[in-house]
């Protein structure tokens, strides 16, 4: 047993499927119960890597993950009681109906057989697909079949879930629906580990976001904390003139103004992100006679944070 | 002792949910209704071709159960792959292991179950195909006519079953294709070890070792033959061929049955969602 403070501790992970060629390269994290955790990065950084270890499907090279302090890989059995994992796109056996498949996992997990029936209606209802209870999956379409796949990964009340790209197939209905459910099962003191590549579902969802890029994890914090790591280099400018050509060029003759845009009405101008130059930029402004009505930093998405690290790793200016 | 206890308790109650969960796969691909018919339509012809031809039924019971059970084999082996081709193979494949490999249960209770159910089946049908070879025996020679000897036989081709499973559901574990699993596991079974057991036999070195030779035993012990059932040595030869030895034949098949279900079983709980 490993301490217990964490509903899941990633520790010094490695894996390599071909010698030397290192996927995941010293990975460790921690998330506290009750947490929800976004896992981030592009295509091939590691991510669905780490939730299969974390889910016994695959054995790292070195390096352990524990679940409530139980070593998966050594324990699966005991570690997985708690957790529901709904991982890539499962398949499905086109020939059982989702009463059977969710039956199936029920038993599974130690539920009993009223509470399976019981149950089984509750979260058919919660994914809209009571009617089709008894119906073959081979009729299903990706949409449903994904909702099917969220439905037998929260059957068992876990305590713990790990969803690997959640909203993958679903229409914008569907994933508002899995937000919403994600933030019911967290009042509900579920913990959550969730990988997307969608910033914005994470941003609205997590409380803290792990950042993975080439094999390695380049940051961990809230979601908030990860914003203000941003620097900001954009003001969005309002006036309550309308700016002529001429004005804008006058704007972008102001020293430190490196770029000025229109957008949807709106100024938008590029600087150095420092405070002070961005107080002499409206000093300057003010004093050309133009007319602002407001001026404040463009907000910060974790998109921007995404895209200043990934260029950073990789060396873009 | 009582948490150890209790691990093994799950550990059955998983076991016998997989057999009960893979089973009802079975039935509801209707792949088990096909192979039942073809248990019943085969033994059928064999009992109303003769007279529709103006031909007679074999003299004895035992004589009239060997010829009906001549496709036997045949449908053993096409409800081995059947059942058994695509048991582990196809988790993987159609990745629906992604959702069964990471429930709280051992690999092991998945895999024997998968072994298990695709056993079970195969037994129905076989017990379908004596049922019906009997119940002709029953009317064509009376009650009384069905021998110890018959009951021999359907012990053997439970027996023989156990290897055919065994020897499919190991490429079921290796293999990462469905069709691959299932077509390799059938042609050896048909193709390939008696192309080999006829070649040896040829260069007149009994085939002792291949399951498929051995399998000649559920025949063998109605009689039919001079080998087999009670014969002693290695091998008895009839018309210039070999016949396989009863007691080398059944360890032959056992063997291959539990070295092949073992390895598969270590391989499958190793096998990884890569």
């Amino acid at each position: 047993m490993h301490t217990t403070e964490f509903a899941i501790e990633i520790e010094n992970l490695e894996k390599c499927y071909v010698k030397d060629v290192k996927v995941l390269d010293d990975v460790s994290f921690t998330v506290k119960k009750g947490e929800i955790v976004g896992y981030l990065g592009p295509n091939g950084s590691g991510k669905t890597t780490t939730i299969k270890i974390l889910t016994n499907l695959l054995s790292p090279t070195s390096g352990h993950a524990y679940i409530n302090g139980i070593d998966v890989n050594k324990n699966p059995k005991e570690a997985l009681k708690p957790v529901g994992a709904l991982i890539e796109v499962p398949g499905i056996y086109d020939y059982l109906t989702p009463h059977d498949v969710l039956r199936y996992h029920g038993k599974v997990h130690g539920m009993e057989k009223d509470k399976i029936d019981a149950r089984i209606e509750e979260v058919l209802k919660t994914v809209r697909l009571s009617d089709w209870e008894h119906k073959k999956l081979g009729a299903f379409s990706t949409g449903m079949q994904r909702r099917l796949a969220v439905a037998t990964t929260i059957l068992h009340e876990p305590e713990i879930l790990i969803l690997d790209e959640p909203a993958i197939g679903l229409d914008p209905k569907g994933m508002k629906e899995i937000r919403d459910m994600l933030k019911q099962l967290q009042r509900e003191g579920t913990t959550i580990f969730l990988s997307s590549h969608l910033l914005n579902e994470v941003s609205d969802t997590c409380d803290k976001v792990i950042f993975l890029d080439q094999t390695k994890v380049i940051a961990y914090d809230t979601v908030e904390n990860i914003k203000n790591m941003v620097s900001v280099k954009r003001i969005e400018a309002k006036f309550l003139d309308q700016l002529s050509t001429d004005d804008l060029d006058r704007i972008g003759a102001i020293a430190s103004v490196n770029e000025v845009e229109v957008a949807n009405g709106r100024i938008h101008i590029g600087f150095d992100g420092k405070p002070e130059t961005s107080h002499q930029i409206l000093a300057k402004l003010i004093s050309s006679g133009f007319r602002v009505s407001s001026y404040a930093p463009e907000t910060v998405s974790l998109e921007d944070f995404y895209v200043s690290i990934m260029s950073d790793e990789r060396g873009v200016n | 002792m009582t948490s150890l206890k209790n691990d093994m308790r799950t550990d059955i109650s998983h076991l016998f949910l997989n057999i009960r969960f893979e089973l009802k796969k079975h039935l509801n691909r209707k792949r088990i209704v096909l192979v039942v018919a073809l248990a019943i339509a085969l033994p059928i012809l064999f009992y109303a071709i003769p007279p529709l031809l103006g031909g007679d039924y074999a003299d004895t019971a035992n004589a009239f159960a060997s010829t009906n059970l001549g496709f036997i084999t045949l449908l053993i082996v096409i409800s081995g792959a059947l059942f058994a081709g695509d048991a582990v193979s196809g988790e993987f494949e159609k990745k629906t292991g992604l959702t069964l490999f990471s429930t709280p249960q051992r690999r092991t209770s998945i895999n024997v179950g998968k072994f298990a159910a695709a056993l079970l089946a195969t037994w129905f049908v076989i017990s379908v195909y004596y049922l019906v070879t009997m119940l002709e025996i029953a009317q064509i020679f009376g009650f009384g006519a069905i021998s110890v000897e018959f009951g021999m036989s359907f012990m053997l081709a439970l027996i023989y079953a156990a290897s055919v499973v065994a020897v499919i559901f190991f490429f079921s574990t290796i293999m990462k294709g469905t069709i691959t699993s299932t077509l390799i596991g059938f042609f050896l079974l048909m193709l390939i070890l008696p192309i080999i057991a006829g070649v040896l036999q040829f260069a007149d070195v009994e085939p002792w070792f291949l399951v498929t030779y051995s399998s000649d035993v559920m025949t063998n012990v109605l009689g039919t033959s001079t080998g087999g059932f009670g014969s002693s040595g290695p091998a008895q030869r009839i018309g210039g061929g070999f016949s396989p030895d009863f007691y080398v034949g059944v360890g032959v098949m056992l063997a291959y049955a539990i070295s092949l279900f073992l390895i598969g079983i270590g391989l499958a709980n190793r096998r990884k969602m890569e």
